[in-house]
């Protein structure tokens, strides 16, 4: 058991990188279930309750930057479990779930946690240190390959009984209120392109976006074509007036001091 | 006057098809560092790098246009090949790092909104809806026909992007050379009209808190907050957070600060 848990963990491990990284979509439950199935030596059930998951599933992709319930947890161990237990395929759907939507939680944290590595990033971009730049990246994506690995290890390894119990235990208001501060946290990168780029000659755009999305329901695309159309009409008025600087900028230039 | 743009101004063609190939793969690793402060800033300047090392060769100017893509960046992860292309264009040209970062800006949140509908709710519904259906019949080939369909289609575009963003770049940069003031201006009204829209349509902040009066319930959300204005919330938490940042406050202290609203929301049962 501890040989097959470990190579469920080392696959996990590679479609959890494979979820971010790379992206060529081996990570998705029909896949990873037809690689449980041979690692627990059931292929039959393992692509059946695979491509079971990816049914059901299909919707729950990163739409607009919101993360659905973690498909690679939640197809791996829903497939192992229904082997060891001898389930029906469809009964890996219900397994799936609260693994799935915990595991999501846990991405949650380690999104947050991973933010203040990037200050030490910033410190290699101000030292034009090239090398460290790619070290973060080399070692968040180990990071990230042992958070999946150990994820799905530790539940397989626990046998199903325990592992459903432990995730029972985590208060469901709390798996909630990371998801809500998920949703919440785009605001934060927002507000940092805003204080590098608002002006108060700019201020109009953005609320011009804001209205056209919040009141006409428009698509970020219509909403960038209306955008260009008043940057086109801008820098061609702007042009035509001739060499003369439009003021807005010789301001900028001055605001920083130099 | 030139004091925001790169001390070596002297413009020279670096960028060769292999780069261009090279800078794609290494935009597999996009998000590889992704974290709710910058999301994918790091990732993205990893790719970035070989076109970068070669097009600066002042290390100031280097450090320069490290920390400018080291700021907030979020798109497609397919799709983010076509924005490499034509930045590393401007970075070629040496262009203001204030207008590259005004295109970037405009073009992430466009190419977030074609992704999602091209690739998550096209390619892969019809991709895994075959290899699906294949597999339920109990063969093999299922996950197979699968990765080999997604993926012609992924890398193919991924690396068809890259080029026609170069192209596209080196072409309209050449149009736009003489004004720069301007472009710089044009993309930064461009820019902020995204961020506006971005604002009203990324952000999931609302109230499932209700007022009892008697039999009547009234839903502070539907009845009152979106009465005054839809996307209320959001709007006042991005003001928010940016009055923080601009008092000095770090973006950590805002994320551990969202986390514990999210929090007390979930337990109050407000949110």
């Amino acid at each position: 058991m501890f040989i097959q848990a470990l190579l469920i963990a080392i696959w996990a491990g590679i479609a959890g990188v494979d979820m971010f990284n790379g992206l060529t979509h081996l990570h998705r439950p029909l896949v990873t279930g037809a690689v449980v199935g041979l690692i627990l030596g059931d292929v039959q059930t393992g692509l059946i309750a695979g491509a079971t998951l990816e049914l059901v599933w299909m919707g729950m992709v990163p739409l607009a930057g919101a993360q659905p319930p973690n498909v690679v947890v939640g197809g791996i161990i829903g497939t192992s479990f229904a082997i060891l237990a001898k389930q029906d395929p469809n009964v890996a759907v219900g397994i799936a779930v609260p693994f799935a939507v915990a595991a999501q939680a846990m991405i949650t944290l380690l999104f947050t946690i991973m933010s203040p590595v990037m200050h030490k990033a910033d410190k290699f971009a101000d030292d034009s240190n090239t090398g460290g730049i790619e070290k973060i990246n080399y070692l968040a994506l180990v990071g990230l390959f042992a958070f999946y690995a150990i994820i799905a290890f530790l539940p397989i390894y626990a046998g199903a009984d325990k592992a459903q119990a432990i995730v029972e235990l985590l208060p469901p208001k709390f798996i909630n209120g990371l998801k809500i501060a998920g949703g919440m946290m785009p605001a934060i990168g927002f507000a940092m392109l805003l204080k590098i780029m608002l002006k108060k000659e700019y201020v109009a755009f953005m609320i011009l976006g804001f209205i056209l999305v919040t009141y006409m329901n428009l698509p970020i695309l219509a909403v960038a074509l209306i955008g260009l159309s008043i940057a086109l009409y801008d820098y061609y008025l702007g042009k035509d007036r001739g060499t003369q600087a439009p003021q807005a900028v010789q301001e900028e230039v001055m605001s920083d001091g130099i | 006057m030139e004091s925001n743009g790169y001390k070596d101004t002297s413009v020279q063609k670096v960028i060769t098809k292999k780069d261009l190939n090279k800078m794609a793969w290494r935009s597999l690793l996009l998000q590889a560092s992704f974290n709710y402060e910058r999301m994918q800033a790091c990732g993205w300047l990893y790719g970035m790098l070989p076109g970068l090392k070669k097009i600066h060769k002042n290390k100031g100017d280097l450090s320069k246009s490290m920390k400018m893509h080291m700021e907030f960046f979020n798109t497609h992860p397919f799709l983010v090949t076509f924005i490499m292309g034509i930045v590393t264009a401007m970075e070629e040209n040496k262009e203001d790092p204030d207008t590259i970062r005004g295109i970037k800006v405009a073009t992430m949140g466009p190419l977030g909104g074609i992704g999602d509908a091209l690739f998550w709710l096209t390619l892969l519904p019809i991709c895994a809806g075959i290899g699906a259906a294949i597999a339920l019949d109990g063969s093999i080939a299922g996950p197979l026909v699968f990765l080999i369909i997604f993926n012609i289609v992924h890398f193919g575009l991924r690396f068809a992007l890259m080029h026609y963003g170069y192209n596209t770049g080196v072409s309209a940069i050449a149009k736009l050379k003489e004004n720069t003031k301007y472009v710089s201006r044009a993309a930064s009204i461009l820019g902020l009209s995204v961020v506006g829209g971005l604002i009203a349509s990324y952000i999931r902040l609302g109230t499932t808190a209700t007022i009892t009066a008697g039999q009547a319930t009234v839903s502070i959300q539907a009845d009152l907050l979106d009465k005054i204005m839809p996307n209320l919330l959001p709007l006042a938490y991005t003001l928010l957070m940016y009055k923080g940042l601009k008092k000095g406050w770090s973006p950590i202290a805002l994320i551990g600060i969202t986390v514990v609203i999210g929090l007390i929301g979930s337990f109050l049962g407000i949110m």
